[in-house]
């Protein structure tokens, strides 16, 4: 992992408006965070053990939203067999941005049979707000990688919907070095973004994204049973990305239609794969 | 230029035997579900696609693969086709784009003399056809703004056609079409110039989905 430390030296003096450091290690069949740096507003607390080995960290912003210019880091690496939940504390705010947009670059590093699930909670961007989100996974064939994510129509105080100025949000996965899975949400509501081939007259983006060597054909014929009883209120497709997983994206009008089919996957995939109890990310 | 319309006619016909005709790229989920099913729902649906998919993906694939020929940097050619082959999560869609762009590579091979690709030892096993399309080009010396633009009319011929099988509409219907699209693909070309690489693969979510849905669609008529 010596590329990966000197990526992280060179990280930090980098003047970050947040920046979040973490690795994970695994310890006689327990993960243990063992390492973790921030600085700015980010926090990180300390880790919950809602699984007696694996632990849950929840991403914290301390100033309670993002702000013009704003730029974040995050960084965080599982080594080998390790298992980690990661989600953060409450909803990503972007307000008003005038002049630079604000950047968030999420990197996961997952080294053999190693676990990541991450569920963040919702972005949402307020009136005039631009957003570049990048998330950058580089994976071993035989890690597991997990990631929901929900993008909101946004917030304004006259009410409308899709005020922001635009939302560009990627992910790059690296599997054994090579970009076997890129995608690119781009959403710039002044172009027109309602219509056909695009939000369909729905509000509420979600995106599912597995890529796991125990996503067998087994496991797709089960979630095609459970994808049967989805609710009736979501717009969703789902198919097999270039590499064993599964992508599945939503789109509905409420974020709780897209939490609870993000659950009943993850449940899926924590039952199937890994023969474990569904978690539940209690925040409120 | 005269010695160069030929061969771009050629490159252009539909009868081309690239297979794009068996695929409907998410159309025929929208004819299932009735979403599409005469000639206004379909010429709406032909527009917003030429502003999304063929803008950010397809026509902007084509036009930095020329750029890069341009630099003679085929490293880039290369960086980029994985881009494009990661970017499709539709299974079915990507599988298709896969067989038109690996059958139009081969053939193109056979007509063309590339000398400048024989030194790719590497096993390919995806070539996506935009790039295959901009290679070709420039080994005629057909000028970039043309280049992008035939590629964009050769898709949309494809979906017109496919679209007078599916939905069904009349011959002419698909002909009249074919000309009202002209200025939307112009201005297309022209948006496209002005993108970089940052803005490629932006997905349409819905037409994603269509083509993810396709896969457990019960009657077909098309492969994607």
């Amino acid at each position: 992992m010596d590329e990966k430390t000197s990526i992280i030296g060179r990280v930090r003096g980098m003047n970050w408006s947040g920046l979040l450091q973490c690795t994970a290690v695994e310890k006689n069949g327990r993960t243990i965070v063992s390492d973790c740096y921030y600085e700015g507003a980010f926090k990180l607390a300390r880790p919950i053990y809602l699984h007696p080995s694996q632990p849950t960290i929840y991403l914290m912003h301390v100033g309670g939203g993002y702000v013009d210019g704003d730029r974040y880091k995050t960084e965080i690496s599982l080594q080998k067999q390790a298992r980690m939940i990661v989600t953060t504390q409450s909803a990503t705010k972007i307000y008003k941005t005038v002049k630079t947009p604000v950047q968030q670059y999420t990197s996961f590093f997952l080294d053999d049979q190693s676990v990541l699930e991450f569920f963040p909670d919702p972005v949402i961007a307020y009136e005039k707000a631009k957003f570049y989100q990048e998330t950058t996974v580089y994976m071993k064939e035989s890690a597991t990688f997990i990631y929901g994510d929900i993008i909101t129509p946004g917030w304004s105080e006259s009410g409308g919907l899709f005020r922001y100025d635009w939302i560009r949000s990627k992910l790059k996965i690296y599997y054994e070095g090579h970009l076997k899975l890129f995608d690119h949400l781009y959403l710039e509501p002044s172009k027109g973004i309602t219509g056909i081939f695009q939000m369909e007259e729905y509000t509420y983006i979600g995106s599912l994204f597995v890529v796991s060597p125990l996503i067998t054909k087994d496991v797709l014929k089960k979630f095609e049973n459970i994808a049967a009883h989805f609710p009736n209120e979501a717009h969703f497709g789902w198919s097999t990305p270039a590499v064993p997983g599964l992508v599945v994206r939503i789109l509905a009008r409420e974020t709780y239609i897209i939490e609870t089919i993000f659950q009943l996957i993850h449940q899926l995939i924590r039952e199937e794969c890994f023969q474990e109890e569904p978690i539940f990310l209690r925040k409120y | 230029m005269l010695d160069k319309l030929l061969p771009l006619l050629q490159l252009c016909d539909s009868n081309f035997p690239s297979g794009a005709f068996s695929h409907s790229f998410g159309f025929e989920t929208y004819i299932y579900n009735e979403k599409i099913n005469n000639e206004k729902t379909f010429r709406e649906a032909l527009c917003a696609y030429i502003r999304t998919q063929l803008t950010y993906i397809d026509g902007l694939a084509c036009r930095l693969t020329y750029d890069f020929l341009q630099k003679q940097s085929k490293d880039d050619v290369w960086r980029l086709n994985e881009i494009l082959a990661a970017l499709c999560l539709a299974r079915e869609t990507r599988e298709g784009t896969r067989m038109i762009g690996e059958r139009m590579w081969k053939l193109c091979r056979e007509i063309y003399p590339f000398e400048i690709w024989n030194d790719d030892k590497e096993k390919r096993d995806y070539i996506h056809p935009a790039i295959v399309f901009a290679i070709v080009c420039d080994h005629l010396e057909i000028p970039k703004d043309i280049t992008v633009l035939s590629y964009l009319y050769t898709s949309v011929q494809t979906l017109v056609q496919n679209a007078v099988r599916g939905i069904p509409l009349g011959q002419t219907d698909g002909q009249k079409l074919l000309v009202f699209v002209q200025p939307y693909l112009i201005e297309a070309v022209q948006t496209i110039d002005a993108l970089t690489e940052e803005d490629l693969g932006a997905v349409t979510p819905g037409l994603e989905i269509a083509q993810m849905q396709h896969e457990q669609l019960s009657v077909r008529l098309f492969m994607s």
